[in-house]
């Protein structure tokens, strides 16, 4: 069954690999945006559809990570993938360290809680000198990606993208996924039967917080430049809140079906209706509100017990009686 | 001299962010939800108290709060209504949290497609202009009306809430919305009802924050964070904690304002987080 299950991810792998050969570098910068809006949102929805921890400050570590690569790449003068490595253990680790103190917090003032984290992050930065302030900062390593430029980090992207569903299917059934999500039905119970409540939660959170930050890096090394206002935009957030909520929190798929609802609206609202800006956010917070109206567990648990669909269910039969 | 003025005006400033903390914590007390669209319906107060001053020259500025509440409670018992009792009975407390970010982003977007991203204020004419001395201090008529304004909020609700039999029925359908079922009171209503008080105290002080700063559409994420702050500070249940709280990072912001002029909100977040290691139930709460 495993195998069979999946295949469709080896044959997207595959698809991966040989797509620079066949897209422009518009399609491969839309892919590579695709995987990144993907990834984040399985992040969030590690921490909160599992863990049980909805953060409203996730931007956070989409722009530590950006700023980890951006400066230790122009200081030690290297190609960025080089300390790509950094973007995910940065975020990690400073999230980790800031457990003690946002923990205090429980549920919804967590929640916000991490929002004004976040906020703090992002107004420090944006008055510090040495990062370039409110303008930012260039990749002065920029010219070493050379033209492939977009087909590289297209395949960072989807590299991440596949590790990270395939790492969070056999993460959510060994033990310890076992124990986050008994945290989250229930913590009380959950540390009676000797689950280390914390230890687990602060785990979740420094994974998602790296896998954000991870492919926050990939997503800005294009651009040259990391400012602030993009790298710590509260609009990361937004999108990850959002195409959890519509796809189906606490499922793999949920995010894969959000993303595509995601980039459907996306390019309907803004080339389809030709609407400017950001209707098609406007949009995507209606669609998220309406979903939280007429199905709060989202679409794919509706899709997947109306036609019996399982995929990446992390849900086991129950021992049978003899 | 200099510093007295900035602590006082802290105090002006504070008294307010004590009546945007109020609203929220009252939200939370009754409903077990942060309403985080608490901020973006605050600035939507303050854009329809600009609008009305434009349409209506020449009407004193203290005037317009009345209008302004009254919508605001409207848009409150209608925001509960129409979205917030669907999802209000559910068990998992994340959806309508979630909710009210989704309306939170959507309000904000569409006030920024509407009005556009320049800041904005009320112009409150010869009142903000106003000031009045004291021996060698120089102080503002409408910081001191504010304080003023927000002792009173902080009062009446402090009465409303323990004294009334409408405080009596609130503070049952907190306590066990399916007991007071039973005794003939319906919850969604009584939500709806302190949705509504909510944003009126929003409003009052939504539209006195605006004739003191600018604002954009932007706004609402600083006043929704100031007004969890509060509520985190001063402690659940308590009003006057609240007061004291909001009280607090006023001056924190004013003094931090004193040595780095563009540090925003800056000090009063650090303050809240420095808090949190400390005392994690509140100034007043136990340790």
């Amino acid at each position: 069954m495993i195998s069979l299950r999946l295949l469709p991810i080896a044959l997207a792998a595959l698809a991966i690999a040989f797509a620079p050969m066949v897209l422009s570098d518009g399609q491969l910068s839309l892919g590579m945006e695709m995987f990144v809006v993907f990834v984040i949102c399985s992040m969030w929805n590690f921490l909160a559809g599992y863990g049980g921890l909805v953060s409203l400050g996730h931007q956070a570590w989409f722009g530590v990570g950006g700023y980890s690569v951006f400066i230790a790449s122009n200081h030690f003068n290297i190609h960025p993938f080089l300390v790509l490595p950094l973007a995910a253990i940065v975020p990690g680790m400073v999230a980790l360290a800031l457990t003690p103190l946002l923990f205090r917090l429980k549920d919804a003032y967590f929640a916000i809680g991490s929002w004004v984290m976040a906020e703090v992050f992002f107004i420090l930065v944006q008055r510090s000198d040495a990062l370039g302030g409110i303008t930012g900062m260039p990749l002065f390593t920029g010219g070493l990606l050379g033209a492939t430029i977009y087909a590289q980090v297209f395949w960072a992207a989807g590299a991440v993208a596949i590790a990270v569903l395939l790492l969070s299917y056999l993460v959510l059934r060994s033990g310890f996924g076992l124990g986050l999500m008994s945290v989250r039905d229930n913590e009380t119970a959950a540390a009676s039967i000797g689950v280390d409540v914390k230890r687990n939660r602060r785990i979740a959170y420094a994974v998602s917080a790296g896998g954000v930050g991870l492919v926050g890096a990939i997503y800005l090394i294009p651009n040259y430049f990391i400012q602030p206002g993009i790298a710590f935009s509260a609009e990361w957030t937004v999108i990850m809140t959002f195409v959890v909520v519509i796809g189906g929190m606490g499922t793999l798929e949920g995010p894969i079906l959000g993303t595509l609802i995601y980039f459907a609206l996306r390019q309907g609202v803004t080339n389809g209706l030709g609407l400017p800006g950001s209707w098609y956010l406007v949009a995507l917070g209606l669609l998220a509100v309406v979903t939280m109206l007429v199905a709060p567990k989202g679409f794919w648990p509706l899709l997947r017990d109306r036609f019996g669909l399982e995929w990446l269910s992390v849900r086991r039969p129950y021992p049978r009686k003899n | 001299m200099v510093w007295v003025e900035t602590i006082l005006n802290g105090i002006f400033l504070g008294g307010l962010y004590g009546v945007l903390g109020l609203g929220l914590a009252l939200v939370f007390g009754v409903m077990r939800v942060i309403n985080v669209a608490h901020g973006d319906f605050i600035v939507l107060t303050a854009f329809i108290a600009v609008f009305m001053a434009a349409t209506v020259p020449g009407i004193p500025p203290l005037m317009i709060i009345l209008p302004v509440v009254v919508i605001a409670a409207v848009i409150g018992w209608l925001f509960q209504t129409v979205l917030m009792n669907r999802v209000i009975e559910n068990d998992d407390l994340i959806v309508p949290m979630l909710l009210t970010f989704g309306v939170s982003f959507v309000m904000r977007n569409i006030m920024l497609e509407t009005f556009g991203a320049n800041p904005v204020t009320l112009d409150a004419g010869q009142l903000s202009r106003a000031s009045i001395a004291i021996g060698e201090l120089n102080l503002g008529v409408l910081p001191i009306l504010t304080l003023g304004v927000s002792v009173i909020l902080f009062g009446a609700l402090h009465w409303g809430v323990g004294h009334t039999e409408m405080g009596r029925v609130i503070r049952a359908t907190s306590d066990n919305p399916a007991i007071v079922r039973i005794m003939g009171v319906k919850p969604g209503r009584i939500y709806a009802l302190v949705m509504a008080l909510s944003l009126m105290l929003a409003a009052v002080a939504g539209v006195l924050l605006a004739m003191r700063t600018s604002f954009t559409p932007n706004s609402g994420m600083d006043r929704i964070l100031i007004a969890f702050e509060v509520v985190v500070l001063g402690g659940l249940g308590s009003f006057w904690g609240a007061l004291i709280a909001g009280i607090i990072l006023g001056v924190t912001q004013m003094i931090g304002f004193r040595f780095d002029a563009n540090s925003g909100l800056l000090y009063a977040h650090l303050l809240f987080l420095a808090f949190l290691i400390v005392r994690p139930n509140g100034i007043f709460g136990s340790k």
